[in-house]
């Protein structure tokens, strides 16, 4: 067929768009109200259907008149309360609600339709309703009868011609005043119509999405023009045009985000279909879900408005078929049989964020590990130890599909691994949470628009690149004589020590095929700029040439002879005109063949495996004289300093740091011990810590390093007063200083007070020592024997179990390392203070890293204290405070480790 | 439905604008050309495929520049004085084509057009919609679709 007016169409369609939008939600909204008719909610979505009725008539679109037309008198005797909405009657009218949309989005082959099976349905509601009206609501609240009466009375006439006479062109000017008069009635009573719960309309603008477009266009060249007045500015010198340059500035700024929020659409118009998403998907799978949402308001652009879309419905319905149970299944638990859905946006740090949380079952790892296993992704050996974190993670891996059968809801072949894709390719990223039979959470981050991004500016052999600030972690220096160290070769590929883990490193101009030469990192006598980098699933640093400046960037679109480059996210145009390149993290990621996180978690799991067992403390690297390395835990540690040499003062041979108003001993490592002596230098650094209540310096020329060891100790080969022992890494050896022993060796005068074995007491107290590293175990019994304790040394919790069974009544306290073979420190001491008979036997629990969680695990065991290894003067506080609580308290016990003697007796 | 194809069943005459690549003289019917600059500042993009010479900066723009040597398969460009590119438009994307020299614009009459042989001085017959012979030149009738769809 054909229109006489397609400008009048195009108003039409637009129009009755916009009145369909809301409609779902509204109808949503009476079915849950179910007999308590909210009239004003009738009335709206009545008033909807009705103008999309009269203007169809109007134009001769037969179908949608004769459609609006059934669902209008359904709706007409439910606002005068005739009929009782209940799912049954709200499930046809939804799907007429859709018919309806769907005649509207192809309005030129409406009048071909066929829509008889929904009028049919719905006239059978109309003309049955009879019989509801009187059972279900036989008494309407009076008030309400009388507010809403004038409306009625205008519009039922209306109804009654349109019965007898359906001749569409006849009706439109009868329609318009009935509309007319009926606004002004809800007008007349706004308190009622303000506390209805259906969303309010927001006051908008239409605007056309080219102007829109044009708009950002012109934002995006006047940031042009912003940055090449900058820079001209920059070079030349004169005040006026800097003040120009600053205004230009600022207006381009908010102009920028002026035209930003224009652009900017409630999240809530993407969550606003969920809820029959929800509900439609559990009636069919015979579950009982609820939805709700919250910050619908948080504004985001619209192209991350329309890309999120199928995301996130599918990450909905995952949840409806995966994540919620049957209802029977959910009693069973003790669950509320209907679950709970929640769809959270908020900000946070100038992202978005959007939770998708369900209190389902949660993800059953070993289920998906089992899968993962079946299908080849994983090996069985990589299953066994990967944690259930990373197992959870599984489910985003390519054709995993956790569904036992393959239905229509879910496991189309379209896996969570295409929503992670998708929202990585607008800059977000997916992290999933899952605590087995509480239920799941994903959580998106998105970012605020995609036009105009913060950026960093590098160079890489000669040629300018922007990498979107998004995937910047951090940026790192190597300097020439630090590359040997920090950079070496694992199987082939380039490595950078960061913080004690390896960082996979890609060379830009070799990922790119710039590269000139042939020995890139191989090449250990120069500084290296580094890009930490990450996205999704990819950490890494990115090695170039030079690091310029952040700017904010215009995202330009590459043409399409250049789709194939995958390194690339776009480009952009600098300040002086020239193009550069946008880089796309993942896509250089897989061009270069970079392992994932899983792989890289595997590697270090190996690492481990290799170093054996052994305990991992952070121990803080630092030489003295060159190539003489020293290591000082840094649990010990308080803080660092950086000082100038000439800040050091002599006083009477001690070197004192006037520091804050106070002046601070310093230990120079080469007085006390056998080493080389500290060359002069301008600056050197200060590792300040905590000895006997006073605060010591510690002097390190130079820092190395902060790592995280797990190698063992040897206690032997370079023992001597203040040098704990060795150990070996990378090949070298690095002695362990022991910050106790040589303020000791320096001062012993500073120690004069400490407490000595109490030769007073009745008897000497008996220590049972569980640590299965022979230097730790040697280092604390020495210092625990020369305070005048016994010990009884054990190799792990099961020795010292039996130990204990055996001589329990002769220990005093117990001492245990956390980590051990055979039996932990947390199951030693849960057995002891299960056992009627050693309930009372105080335990301090050892650790190298004292992690919170730790904490709260020694806590639940039933733990007394909790110590750092290496920290004698804490453990000896503690270890007298637990054996002798009546004793009066010793002089170094540390107040924030006093526990409430309650607890001990 | 280029305006080339609606003026040929017209009588009218044909404008055509002539350049060089390499010794061949081609042309391109004269709506096709948006510009013709000298910019020959190009950024080079990684991985791109080696027909594409690079990016330009196309008054805000970033456009993409052909290289129309590399498709006729006659070899790199160089960069001479007289290099030029002319920007073509191409749906919603303008695209540049690099070339060695401009000549001039002619005007022609649809009739004097025949095919082109497959082969054209070492050129792949491909990318020739045809032949007009003037008094002293072959003027090769470049297909700018076919050139441009060479992914």
């Amino acid at each position: 067929m054909s229109f006489d007016d397609p400008a009048l169409l195009a108003e039409f369609v637009t129009e009755s768009r916009e009145h369909l939008a809301d409609i779902e939600g509204q109808l949503l909204e009476i079915e849950s109200n179910g007999a308590d008719i909210d009239v004003d909610l009738v009335n709206q979505v009545f008033r909807a259907i009705h103008s999309i009725k009269g203007a169809a008539g109007f134009m001769g679109l037969i179908r949608i008149n004769e459609l609006a037309h059934a669902l209008e008198n359904v709706l007409g005797k439910m606002r005068t309360k005739e009929l009782a909405p209940n799912s049954r009657i709200v499930d046809v009218m939804l799907k007429a609600a859709d018919a309806l949309s769907g005649l509207i989005n192809d309005i030129e082959a409406s009048n071909d339709s066929d829509v008889t099976h929904h009028v049919e349905l719905l006239n059978e509601i109309y003309e049955s309703s009879d019989v509801a009206v009187h059972e279900d609501e036989p008494v309407a609240p009076v008030v309400e009868q009388v507010e809403i009466a004038p409306v009625e009375e205008t519009v039922e006439p209306v109804q009654m011609r349109e019965e007898i006479a359906p001749e569409p062109v006849d009706e439109e000017p009868v329609v318009k005043k009935p509309a007319a008069s009926k606004k002004a009635a809800a007008a007349d009573h706004p308190a009622t119509s303000r506390n209805a719960s259906t969303p309010q309309v927001e006051s908008s603008i239409r605007v056309q999405v080219g102007v829109l477009d044009r708009l950002m266009n012109l934002a995006g060249e006047l940031v042009l023009g912003r940055n090449q007045l900058l820079q001209t500015v920059n070079n030349a010198d004169g005040n006026s045009m800097q003040a120009v340059a600053a205004r230009l500035d600022q207006v381009t700024s908010e102009l920028q985000e002026a035209i930003m929020q224009t652009r900017m659409q409630p999240i809530g118009n993407v969550f606003n279909k969920f809820p029959r998403v929800v509900r439609d998907l559990s009636a069919k799978l015979g579950k009982q879900c609820n939805v709700v949402m919250e910050g619908g308001e948080v504004e985001v652009d619209k192209t991350i408005i329309e890309a999120i879309g199928d995301p996130l419905t599918h990450m909905v319905r995952n949840s409806v078929d995966h994540g919620v149970e049957m209802p029977d299944t959910r009693a069973k638990n003790k669950k509320d049989p209907t679950g709970t859905i929640t769809l959270r946006a908020y900000h946070q740090a100038g992202k978005v964020r959007i939770d998708i949380c369900d209190d389902g079952g949660g993800i059953d790892t070993r289920r998906l590990k089992d899968k993962a296993v079946e299908r080849g992704i994983i090996t069985k050996d990589r299953a066994s130890q990967m944690s259930d974190r990373d197992a959870v993670w599984l489910i985003f891996h390519p054709g995993f599909s956790t569904a036992e059968k393959i239905s229509d809801v879910s496991g189309r072949g379209v896996g969570m691994d295409v929503v992670r894709t998708n929202i990585e390719k607008i800059g977000g990223s997916v992290d999933i949470e899952s605590v087995l039979g509480k239920g799941t959470t994903v959580q998106i981050t998105l970012p605020l628009t995609l036009a105009i991004i913060p950026s960093m500016l590098i160079r890489t052999c000669g040629r300018r690149f922007a990498i979107p600030q998004v995937n910047i972690v951090e940026l790192v220096r190597v300097r020439s004589s630090e590359a040997a160290q920090r950079i070496s070769k694992v199987k082939g590929a380039h490595v950078l020590r960061l913080r004690g883990t390896l960082l996979p490193l890609v060379e830009l101009d070799r990922a790119l095929n710039f590269a000139d030469s042939e020995e890139g990192l191989d090449r250990k006598d120069r500084p290296r700029q580094i890009v930490v980098v990450e996205s999704g699933q990819f950490r890494y640093g990115l090695v170039v040439d030079e690091i310029d400046d952040s700017e904010e960037i215009v995202v330009k679109p590459l043409g399409r002879h250049l789709k194939s480059c995958v390194c690339l996210a776009g480009a952009t145009i600098l300040g002086d005109g020239h193009v550069a390149p946008i880089l796309d993290v993942s896509g250089i990621a897989a061009k270069t063949e970079l392992r994932t996180h899983e792989q890289e978690d595997l590697e270090d799991v190996n690492l481990a495996e290799v170093a054996g067992a052994a305990e991992r403390q952070s121990l803080l690297l630092f030489t003295n004289a060159p190539q003489e390395m020293f290591a000082v835990p840094m649990s010990l540690i308080s803080r660092i300093e950086r000082i100038r040499i000439d800040q050091i003062d002599t006083v009477g041979g001690q070197e004192l740091l006037q520091y804050r108003g106070t002046s601070l001993p310093l230990l120079s490592i080469d007085r006390y011990i056998k080493a080389q002596a500290r060359p002069d230098m301008a600056n050197v650094h200060v590792v300040v810590f905590q000895i006997h209540g006073r605060e010591v310096g510690l002097i390190a020329a130079d820092l190395n390093d902060i790592r995280e060891v797990a190698a063992e100790i040897d206690g032997t080969t370079f023992r001597e007063p203040g040098v704990a022992g060795s150990i070996v890494l990378d090949d070298k050896t690095i002695r362990m200083i022991d910050l106790y022993e040589l303020a000791f060796t320096a001062h012993p005068k500073w120690f004069e007070d400490k407490p000595t074995a109490p030769v007073d007491e009745e008897r000497v107290y008996n220590i049972l020592l569980v640590e299965d590293s022979s230097f730790f175990r040697k280092q604390a019994r020495e210092y625990l024997v020369s305070e005048g304790f016994t010990v009884v040394e054990c190799e792990d919790g099961q020795h010292g179990w039996e130990t204990l069974n055996h001589e329990g009544h002769g220990i005093d306290l117990v001492i245990t390392d956390i980590e051990m073979p055979r039996m932990n420190g947390f199951e030693l001491t849960t057995r002891i203070k299960t056992d009627p008979e050693l309930s009372k036997l105080p335990v301090i629990a050892l650790t190298s890293l004292a992690s919170d969680e730790d904490q709260h695990r020694g806590a639940e065991a039933g733990v007394d204290d909790y110590q750092i290894k290496m920290d004698r003067e804490k453990v000896l506080s503690a270890v007298w405070r637990l054996v002798a609580p009546k004793q009066k308290v010793r002089k170094s016990v540390s107040a924030k480790n006093a526990k409430p003697e309650g607890i001990l007796s | 439905m280029s305006s080339a194809t609606l003026k040929k069943s017209a009588p009218a005459d044909l404008q055509l604008a002539t350049f060089y690549v390499g010794d061949l003289l081609l042309s391109l019917p004269i709506d096709f050309v948006q510009e013709i600059n000298r910019n020959l500042d190009l950024t080079e993009v990684p991985h791109a495929p080696p027909h594409v010479r690079g990016v330009i900066n196309l008054r805000g723009d970033v456009a993409t520049v052909i290289d129309l040597r590399r498709i006729l398969g006659l070899g790199a460009a160089e960069v001479t004085p007289q290099s030029r590119n002319l920007i073509v438009r191409c749906g919603d994307e303008s695209i540049g084509l690099w070339v060695d020299r401009i000549a001039d614009i002619i005007s022609i009459t649809p009739d004097g057009i025949t095919p082109s042989p497959a082969n054209i001085s070492g050129a792949d017959g491909r990318y020739f919609k045809g032949v007009y012979r003037t008094d002293s030149e072959i003027v090769v009738i470049l297909d700018v679709d076919e050139v441009l769809s060479v992914e």
